[in-house]
This record gives structure tokens, sequence and C-alpha cells, in this order.
């Protein structure tokens, strides 16, 4: 095998429990985002746009659709006989074998994969975040200044803080202190989950962390407080872009509805910087004789006869005559029947909305699920926060009798 | 289908749809926001289970080349078989350039002596349907024919538009559905069965008559050599009818009609909702519909921004409708640019056209063409 200057390994095992119905059978970073995209679309283009062509994804949980969706990595230009994208599920070796107990423990188990390549850095990412970063440019920062760790923050604001990884710099940007999840935050600069390593270094901290039984096998938890007690040269890489976690049902809900902003909050039309995406190969989207459309992102195989506003349509999505669709996502192949009414939801995939059922409400109530293939008898009701999947829908049905 | 394989011909016929295929072969022509002519006929191969298929090429055949790439969308990347792209070249015996398709198969005939399919099916580029050939394939074997044909009763009210007649051809069938005669360009023909350029014979087969039809100077694969065979009753010809949807697209108002038949629902479910069309994938964002965006029945690709109206017309990829323009009854191809105030009915306009102002009108059966990259 070649060497390679610097690969990148994505973690994409996580559950995404926060997102509920929607990561009941999928891997958080394969859900659709965006009207024709899944979340780990975001990080492989970023690799692939960054000239970064050897990928490893990790992944665990529910990984089917995930792998499926991956494939040969063609769609990102990932095909490549020299690198490209491979998927890494936990294996058995020798008499031993077990699942990723945490990130860093995911990267020690692959540690013979990257060793393949012989790489002088490694780039570590995660599944769960939209944003479009030239890792290239980061890299470089790491190279200038000589660091062992770079890692990528971003500001956030104040009240959010306590709920990420905090990074306390000094003037140079040199990382002094690292917070995980702090009740008093000493600084707005969060971890944006994108790590530069120099790998020799990262190597020798994962052998040690293996052998520390009380360890959680975690970067944030374990390697970088400890490379940090070493006085290890960490810096931080910051990052001003759009970036948004969308592990939340709110968040996913708000960072789509970022792309329908006007101007948008977040471009994805840069000609020079590409999300790329399996394709769905159907037709163009038809919009009826009556449609109304406005506001809103509608792909390809999409049917509109009713009216959508401020919505984001994903592949062969139909709203049928009379519907109304406001301020809410409609995974792919989802139908809403003749007079349903949806408003601050999220729609799963596959599903069938029941002719006048009402979902979701306006003004500034929660946003409302249906899980992923949920068929819905006629005139149901889901209310705003609301998450209802298939046995909601039994249940009252048979109440109803 | 592993014992089938495919040939589609694009040469030809290239002249008539002027500022259309001034730059491209027919089978290139973009069509129905995101599509080439071309895909029609692979895909229906693809989606009968063909695995080798060879495109002949021969003018214009950069932007054909580019399109179909390694095959990858259709599957056709394959290690064994695959897409072959045949354009021509010159050898001692070969002067370089196709008199028609029977000189550009005898040109290829080494790649159709390697084929190790026993059937071929071969195919012109500016027909369009969506089938697979199961029923074909299986009525040719059971009948015992030399050649099947396909054809279609549905033709025949837009012949009258096309200024291609004098290519049409026309089968009279016997009760067993055997070919007793064939009609070349009648202005009024006397069958109704239209031929769809679909033929089905042995591979063997084909190699013999083409490298006989050359040795007797023949051309053309329907005026000369199956007229000659079915006069002569040397071969046995079967036809077999197709009825659903399927259209020519040989003249700007083929081109116009057929692209304005996908607003119709049933149309097309006909041609998209019973198999898959693959083409090549541009990584397109979702099309935007910002405030104030009107459209209705329309089909609009990825990668438009439609700020104003559009009515029965059809978007390709990456086509700017701004603020207050209008545009209705119209084929507006990929990039192009339909700047405020603008409005424009019964127009196609090739890629990249841009109209900073003013009013465009053309008519129904004669609607306005704009070239590649004109700004007005």
């Amino acid at each position: 095998m070649r060497h390679k200057q610097c690969i990148a390994m994505l973690l994409a095992g996580g559950q995404g429990s926060r997102l509920g119905l929607l990561t009941q059978t999928l891997a958080k970073p394969a859900v659709p985002f965006g009207g024709k995209y899944r979340i780990i679309d975001f990080p492989l283009s970023n690799c692939s746009n960054s000239g970064i062509d050897t990928v490893g994804v990790l992944t665990q949980y529910q990984p089917l659709e995930l792998n499926h969706y991956i494939g040969s990595g063609q769609p990102w230009g990932l095909d490549l006989n020299n690198g490209g994208v491979f998927v890494l599920p936990p294996y058995v070796k020798g008499k031993s074998g077990e699942w990723y107990k945490g990130t860093a423990n995911a990267i020690y188990q692959n540690m013979t994969f990257i060793e393949q390549y012989d790489p002088d850095y490694v780039l570590v990412l995660s599944g769960d975040h939209i944003y479009k970063m030239d890792y290239n440019r980061m890299l470089s920062s790491h190279m200038k200044n000589g660091a062992d760790v770079t890692i990528a923050v971003r500001p956030v604001p104040w009240e959010e803080a306590p709920s990420f990884g905090i990074m306390n710099t000094d003037d140079e940007n040199n990382v002094i202190e690292f917070e995980e999840k702090p009740k008093n935050p000493k600084s707005n600069n969060a971890s944006m989950g994108v790590y530069v390593f120099t790998w020799s270094v990262l190597k020798q901290y994962l052998i040690e962390d293996e052998a520390d039984k009380k360890s959680k096998n975690d970067f944030g938890h374990s390697i970088i407080p400890k490379m940090l007690n070493n006085k290890l040269k960490l810096m931080a890489y910051s990052f001003e872009d759009y970036w948004k976690d969308v592990g939340t049902i709110h968040s996913l809900w708000e960072a789509n509805m970022d792309l329908i902003e006007d101007p948008p909050k977040f471009n994805l039309y840069d000609k020079n910087w590409r999300i790329y995406a399996r394709n769905p190969i159907q037709p163009p989207h038809y919009v009826g004789a009556r449609a109304v459309t406005t506001g809103s992102l509608i792909t390809e195989g999409c049917e509109v006869f009713g009216t959508v506003h401020h919505s984001v349509l994903f592949a062969d999505a139909k709203v049928h005559e009379g519907a109304i669709v406001e301020d809410s996502i409609i995974m792919p192949g989802s139908v809403i029947m003749p007079g349903a009414i949806i408003r601050r939801a999220v729609i799963g995939e596959g599903c069938v909305i029941g002719e006048n059922c009402i979902v979701g409400a306006e003004g500034d109530s929660d946003i409302a699920l249906v899980g992923s293939g949920t068929v819905m008898p006629k005139d149901f009701r889901v209310l705003p926060g609301e998450q209802v999947s298939q046995a909601e829908c039994d249940q009252k049905e048979g109440t109803d009798k | 289908m592993k014992n089938v394989m495919g040939l589609i011909y694009t040469t030809k016929n290239d002249i008539t749809m002027r500022e259309l295929t001034s730059t491209r072969a027919v089978a290139a022509l973009p069509v129905v926001g995101r599509y080439r002519m071309i895909d029609f006929m692979l895909s229906n191969m693809v989606n009968s289970g063909i695995r080798n298929v060879g495109v002949i090429v021969q003018k214009n055949y950069h932007s054909l080349m580019d399109h179909l790439g390694s095959g990858q969308e259709w599957d056709l990347h394959t290690k064994t078989d695959g897409l072959s792209i045949l354009p021509p070249f010159q050898t001692r015996e070969d002067v370089g350039n196709y008199e028609g398709t029977l000189d550009a198969l005898r040109s290829n005939i080494g790649y159709l002596r390697r084929a190790k399919q026993e059937y071929v099916i071969l195919t012109g580029s500016y027909g369009v349907f969506s089938a697979t050939y199961d029923d074909f394939v299986t009525q040719h074997i059971e009948s015992s024919a030399d050649i099947s044909v396909m054809y279609s009763k549905s033709y025949s009210e837009s012949r009258i538009f096309s200024s291609m007649a004098g290519n049409h051809a026309y089968f009279k069938l016997d009760d067993d559905g055997s070919v007793m005669d064939i009609e070349i360009g009648p202005n009024v023909p006397t069958y109704p069965n239209f031929s769809m350029t679909v033929l089905l014979m042995k591979r063997t087969l084909l190699m013999h008559l083409v490298d006989q039809a050359v040795a007797h100077g023949m051309h053309d694969i329907h005026k000369d050599l199956l007229s000659y065979y079915v006069k002569n009753k040397l071969l046995k010809v079967k036809g077999f009818e197709y009825e659903g949807y399927h259209r020519c697209i040989e003249s700007i108002s083929s081109y116009y009609r057929f692209n304005m038949d996908m607003l119709d629902y049933n149309t097309r479910q006909e041609v998209f909702g019973l198999h898959p069309i693959y083409t090549k994938v541009r990584d397109e964002v979702p099309a935007n519909y910002l405030r104030g965006a009107v459209a209705n029945n329309s089909l609009v690709a990825d990668g438009c921004i439609i700020e104003g109206t559009v009515i029965n017309s059809v978007l390709f990829r990456g086509v700017r409708v701004r603020r207050g323009a209008v545009v209705k009854n119209s084929v507006i191809m990929q990039e192009c640019d339909i700047q405020d105030g603008v409005e424009v009915d019964n127009v196609i306009f090739d890629k990249a056209v841009t109209i900073r102002s003013g009013k465009l009108v053309g008519q129904a059966a004669y609607p306005i063409v704009i070239g590649k990259g004109i700004t007005l």
C-alpha cells in the first residue's frame, strides 16, 4: 500500500438516541438531510473536496442502510485503487473481539487498517454535523505549528456552551484547558469533533489508553486530557463558518430550515465545494396545476398537488391536492394524503399521512415527529412535540373500533 | 438476457433539429429536465438485463462520450462486456465516414465477432419509450423468425409534423404477424404499423447480412436491406407490437411535444413509472422555490432557483427564473437565466441562454429556438 500523508477516520457508530424514532433502525449518519443528502454526505464530501482520498468509516449501530449507502464510495469520488472509502465494523480478532467501547477504542481497534497506509497524520471526524470545511487547511496549520494535535473549534452561544466540549486557549491558540460539558464555561470555543493527530503520537496514546482498564476509551474523556497533562502541543483551529450539530429533532429540523432562508444560512450552491450524494434515479419533480410552492426545497421524484410552504421535500415525496405542508420536512417516499395538514413537523421515510390528519401546529410549538414507515389512518392527530410511530396509530385504530 | 447484446446507432438524422443538434448528436439531446435521448434506449437494454452494449457514434460525439463516460450510471462499467463506444475510424477499406447504418456496422464487425451473445438487439437513438425486451425476445425465439421488428400503432398522429417522414418505415403484416411488405417514407402510409427501429436477430445473421449488404452497395437497414429480404421472401421477418407510449424525436416540434407530453401524469408514468431511466448524475442542490414563486403544471429539475412564475414548462438543471419573470409553455435547458421581468412563451432554450429583458413569444406549433450560450 502506498504511503499517504493523511487519512481520515469517520466515527459513524453512534446511535444518535436523541433523534428518537428516526434512528430506531438507522444509524445517525444515514439520517436524511436537506432534500437529497444524508448527514454523512457532508464529512465525506468535505474529505473528497479537501483531497483526502482514504476514509475509514467506523460503523457499529444499525449499519445496514449506511453500508448500502456508502457502497463503493463512487458518489463521492472515493472508489479508488489506492485508497477510497472503507466501512470498518468491529470484528473478532483471535480469541478476543468486542464492540467499539468508545471513540478512541474504535480507532485503536483499526490500527492495522491505518498502518497499511503508513500515514503521517490522521484526521478524526464524526458523522453528526452539517458543515463545509477544508480539512486540508487545518492539516496545513497543524503541520506549520508542529502540533501533536489540532482541534477544530468554533464559537457557540454562551447559553449552549455547557452542552459542548469547551477548549480554553492562550493568545497563540494553544489549548491550555479542556472542559467536557462544563457547568460554568470559561470560554465559548466548542470542539467540533474534528481532530488532526500526528499519527506516531496518537498511536502511542491509543496503546497506553487501551492498557488502562479504568479509561473510558474516549477522545474527549481520556485521550485529550492525558495529552494536556503530559504537556503535548495541542492547538485550536478556529472555524467560523456554518456548523450545526443535528443531534436532536429540533436541531435537525432547524438545520433544514437554515437551507431555505433567503439568502440561505448554509449555502449548498458553491460549485467548487459541491456536496455529493447517492442519486435516487428519479425524473425531475412535478408541480401540479393548482400547487403552491414557496420558500421550499423540492427534489427529484416529488409530486406536489397541494400547498408546500417553507419546507423541505425529499426524493419521491408526494403532497396530494388540498394537503398543506408548512415549516416541515418530508423525508424520502412519504405521501401526504388530501386534506392533511402538516406544520412544524418531521415526517420520516416512507410514511403515509392519511386524509385530513393534523400533524403539529403553528407558532412556536415543539416539532412533531412521525417515525419512518408509519401508515397513519385518516383524521389522526399528532400534537406538537409528540413522536408517533405505527404502534401509536394502531392503538388509536383499536380504541376507535 | 445474458444471451442478448445491444447495439445503438446514433448516426444520421442530425440535420433537422437546427440549433439543437448543431453541436451534438440527437442521442445527446437533453430532454425532460435531466436526461439525454440515449438514456431511454440504454435504460431499456439495461432494464432487460443486457450486459453488453455498443454505441455506434459518428458526428459530434463529444457530448455523447462525456455523458456516457464509463457507463457507470447504467451499471455498464463491468469487467466483461459492459459499454463500448464505437466511433468511426479509418482503415484501408474503411473511409472513416459512414454512409449509413450498414457501413457503421461493417466497420464494427470485429466488435460483433468478439461478442459472446447469441442474439443482438439493434436500435436507433431517436426513439423514446420505456420497456423491457423480455417479451420481444421470447416471441422471437418461439416464432423461429429470422428477424423480429418492433412496431407501434400510436405514432400516426405525430408524423404530420415531421420533416423526417422520408425515413419512416411502415410494415404490412399478415394474420400471423409476419412482415409482408415495407413502405419507406410514404406521405400517406397504407399500413398503421410504424417501425420503432428496434430489430432483433442472431448475431451471426447480422454479421452475414451486413457483409452481404455492403457488398451489394446497401447503406440503410430499412430502405435497402429489410425491404430486399422481405420482398424476395428470403428471410422470415416477424412484427412485435409495442402498445405503450412511443415517440420519435426528429424535429423541433416532436421534441417540444414530447417534453410537453411529460407534464401529463399518466403519460409520465408510462415513461418513468414502470422502469428506472438512468442518466448521468450532476450533484445539484434540490430546486429552491423562493418567496413569491409560482409554479404550476411543470417539471422542475434540481439546481433550479425560482423566484418568478413557471407555467406548463420543463425546466432543466440549474435554471434561474428571477423575480417577476414569467415562463410559459416552454422547454428551458440547463443553466439558463431568465432575468427580472422577462416573459417567455412557447420557446425552447438550449443550454446557458440568458435573457436580460423583454418578451419572447413563439407558437405551440412552431416554438422559438435559441441556441446554446446566447445572451439576449
